[in-house]
């Protein structure tokens, strides 16, 4: 059972922690670098030569940077960059195997099976992560260029595959929409220590009704987690500490199939096809929460910042508004499963995505072969406790939502045959509905896990000086 | 009340395991063969006995402290471990276990001290309560229903949520007719049995896109 660590941390060293895990950067463009280590003492070299360029977690008081770099590396590349076998097998097993090994746990099959992933990550290429966000696709890519060149001069690695990604625009302006027309990126947790803007509804609730923050162990390797223990963590702990892991997963998203099913459907569900959206999702697809505003999207509503994310489904318990079974609500339960929100304070997760390819208006035609979708990428201190439960057992299966074999209707394999229960009220408006015959609306290109270092861990991994005794 | 959880009764067996120098392997070892080669899913023998929920067979060694500071305890002899969470009647299960299951029993209790066998039931039943040891926590994944009501609702729940997704939206006559025919199937489909694949879904009730690839919507 979580219990409230009894060590609080006033502050982290944010200048030893890689930004990309402290904040969500909100910019229009961004780049992955997919790199493969072909010789590890240059490699080492060429990471000396960026570590000054990688942005932290120090505060952007003075204003955003142009461009910001962030670094991580699979177990591979670990293993070629020659850090000590003692230090490699104190990894998680999960990160040791990547998450091409871990398909059967994440129910990685069918149509999301690795054999059906982009080649870079069928054959797992990548070695690096380099990951450059901007300001503007002309910064984006003279920030890029720079690291080419790089890249180039330091003979022990090689891109071996580059993701654009891009927020989507809307009348000129960069949206948190994706594409099948959510706004995206509420709820992120808060944890002890983060500086941030915090909202209420971001971390744990307390017993009394409030929320607080999340043990930084849920996020950080080095500090106490929701059980009052360190996080399991590689060795030494220098190398650990201040570092993270982060899953990279690259889904592409049938915006046809989605879209024709919600036309479909919505002509049978007497509530409409935008009631219908909201209540895939708990969402309205401006945002608003369904369980805040059952009936109608609420600009206003959408926009404050105490209360957009700050709600509970404990006066819900029969899905009135929100489905039992909605997107929001299976992925974070808040208090949806009792003890005040103690079941769920160790499956957090903090999202990084971003969604990638040409947008496609409502209304235009529209194919599921173009390349769209999300990168969808999240930190957590255990990928295992963390991130793969969430997917096994929220996702793709509905036992503790009290769904049977239902899964997430946005993320689930259900390979035409999945099923969502709307579940209503006597209101005519507001039927218990059934969705059946579920497609993929989402499927897998592939992706893995990655350890996002600090930038102490950083200069021993660059210096060859990870020493595990 | 020791041993009853609602309708479910928990049962557990410590049987002591025949203990011979001399025999090429020994009792222990033959148990945990028997039971490493078992199948795990419904073509498992306690699938045959179709009131039992969950069980576990274990083979105990011994216990050993692994704290500070480490002590071995031993015990008088290695034993089988039976658990077992099923409905009814205790002597009612364990005849049923000696009639339907005498495969099982034999190659495992087969190795016990003072097992009588299988073929003497009244004797088999008097023998597993010698060995009883009191029960006081239970699987908890039952809502105190049999498996036979678990998994006629899960029939129902299955087939209703077809039926929901044929009719909903059709003007009531329609539904009530189709109502009819629901439930016409609902009462004449034959009982399940435990692990059967698809095990929810009414045969007329499995719907199209349950075979197909996928629905088109083009």
């Amino acid at each position: 059972m979580s219990q409230t660590p009894k060590t609080t941390f006033s502050r982290l060293d944010e200048t030893d922690i890689q930004g990309f895990v402290l904040r969500g950067y909100t910019f229009p463009v961004a780049r992955f670098l997919l790199m493969e280590i072909t010789d590890g003492e240059k490699c080492r070299s060429f990471i000396t030569g960026v570590i000054d360029g990688i942005t932290t977690g120090e505060r952007w008081d003075r204003g955003k940077p142009e461009s910001t770099l962030n670094i991580a590396f699979t177990f591979k590349g670990l293993a070629r960059l020659q850090l000590p076998d003692a230090t490699l097998i104190s990894f998680p097993v999960e990160f040791y195997q990547g998450m091409k090994a871990r398909a059967e746990v994440l129910c990685d099959s069918g149509r999301n099976a690795p054999k059906n992933w982009d080649p870079i990550w069928r054959e797992e290429q990548t070695h690096i992560w380099l990951a450059v966000y901007a300001q503007s696709s002309q910064i984006l890519e003279a920030r890029c260029l720079e690291l080419a060149q790089l890249i180039e001069q330091s003979g022990g690695v090689q891109i071996a595959g580059a993701q654009d990604a891009a927020a989507i625009v809307f009348d000129g302006k960069p949206s948190a929409k994706e594409h099948f027309g959510y706004r995206d990126g509420f709820g992120n947790p808060d944890y002890l220590g983060v500086a941030r803007d915090t909202q209420p509804g971001q971390g744990k609730l307390m017993p009394d009704g409030t929320w607080a923050p999340l043990a930084t162990g849920e996020l950080l390797l080095g500090y106490a987690d929701e059980a009052g223990e360190l996080p399991v963590a590689p060795v030494p702990h220098l190398l650990a500490n201040n570092g993270t892991f982060m899953v990279y997963r690259k889904l592409h998203q049938n915006v046809k199939t989605f879209r024709d099913y919600l036309d479909r459907m919505g002509q049978l569900y007497p509530g409409g096809k935008e009631k219908l959206a909201s209540k895939f999702i708990g969402r309205w697809r401006d945002g608003t929460p369904v369980e805040l505003s059952p009936d109608k999207p609420d600009p206003t509503l959408t926009a404050d910042k105490k209360r957009n994310v700050n709600f509970v489904y404990g006066n819900d318990l029969d899905g009135a508004r929100c489905p039992i079974g909605g997107h929001v609500r299976r992925t974070n339960p808040r208090d949806a499963f009792g003890f005040n929100g103690a079941l769920i304070n160790r499956r957090r997760i903090s999202r990084r995505g971003m969604p990638y390819g040409e947008y496609v208006p409502e209304g235009a035609p529209v194919s599921d072969h173009t390349e769209h979708g999300i990168i969808f990428m999240a930190l957590n201190a255990s990928l295992a406790r963390q991130f793969e439960f969430v997917q096994q057992q929220w996702v793709e299966y509905g036992n503790d939502a009290h769904q049977g074999n239902d899964k997430d209707l946005l993320m689930g394999n259900h390979d035409g045959r999945g099923r969502f229960m709307i579940q209503g009220t006597d209101d005519p408006g507001n039927p218990p509905f059934m969705c059946g015959g579920l497609p993929n609306f989402v499927e897998l290109r592939g992706g893995d896990y990655f350890f996002l270092p600090s930038i102490t861990a950083l200069r021993l991994i660059a210096a060859g000086k990870v020493d595990p005794r | 009340m020791p041993n009853r959880s609602g309708n479910v009764y928990g049962l557990t067996i410590l049987s002591p395991i025949l203990d011979e120098a001399k025999r090429e392997i020994s009792h222990s070892v033959a148990i945990r063969n028997y039971l490493a080669q078992l199948p795990r899913d419904e073509r498992g023998p306690f699938a045959r006995l179709s009131s039992t929920h969950l069980c576990r067979m274990v083979v105990l060694d011994d216990v050993v402290f692994v704290g500070y500071p480490a002590r071995e305890e031993h015990l008088k002899s290695s034993y089988l471990v039976f658990e077992t969470n099923f409905d009814g009647e205790l002597e009612t299960y364990l005849g049923r276990m000696a009639r339907e299951i005498p495969e099982l029993v034999e190659a495992t209790w087969g190795h016990c001290v003072g097992y009588p066998g299988v073929s003497d039931v009244d004797g088999f039943v008097a023998y597993m309560k010698r060995c009883q040891v009191t029960t006081t926590f239970y699987f908890a994944d039952v809502n105190d229903k049999t498996v036979q009501q678990t998994l006629r609702a899960l029939q129902i729940q299955s087939g209703l949520a077809t039926f929901i997704e044929r009719n909903q939206g059709k003007p009531a006559a329609e539904i009530q007719a189709a109502f009819a025919d629901f439930w016409a199937a609902v009462q004449s489909a034959s009982p399940l049995r435990p692990g059967a694949k698809g095990v929810g879904v009414l045969p007329c009730f499995i719907t199209d896109t349950m075979s197909a690839k996928g629905p088109s919507f083009s």
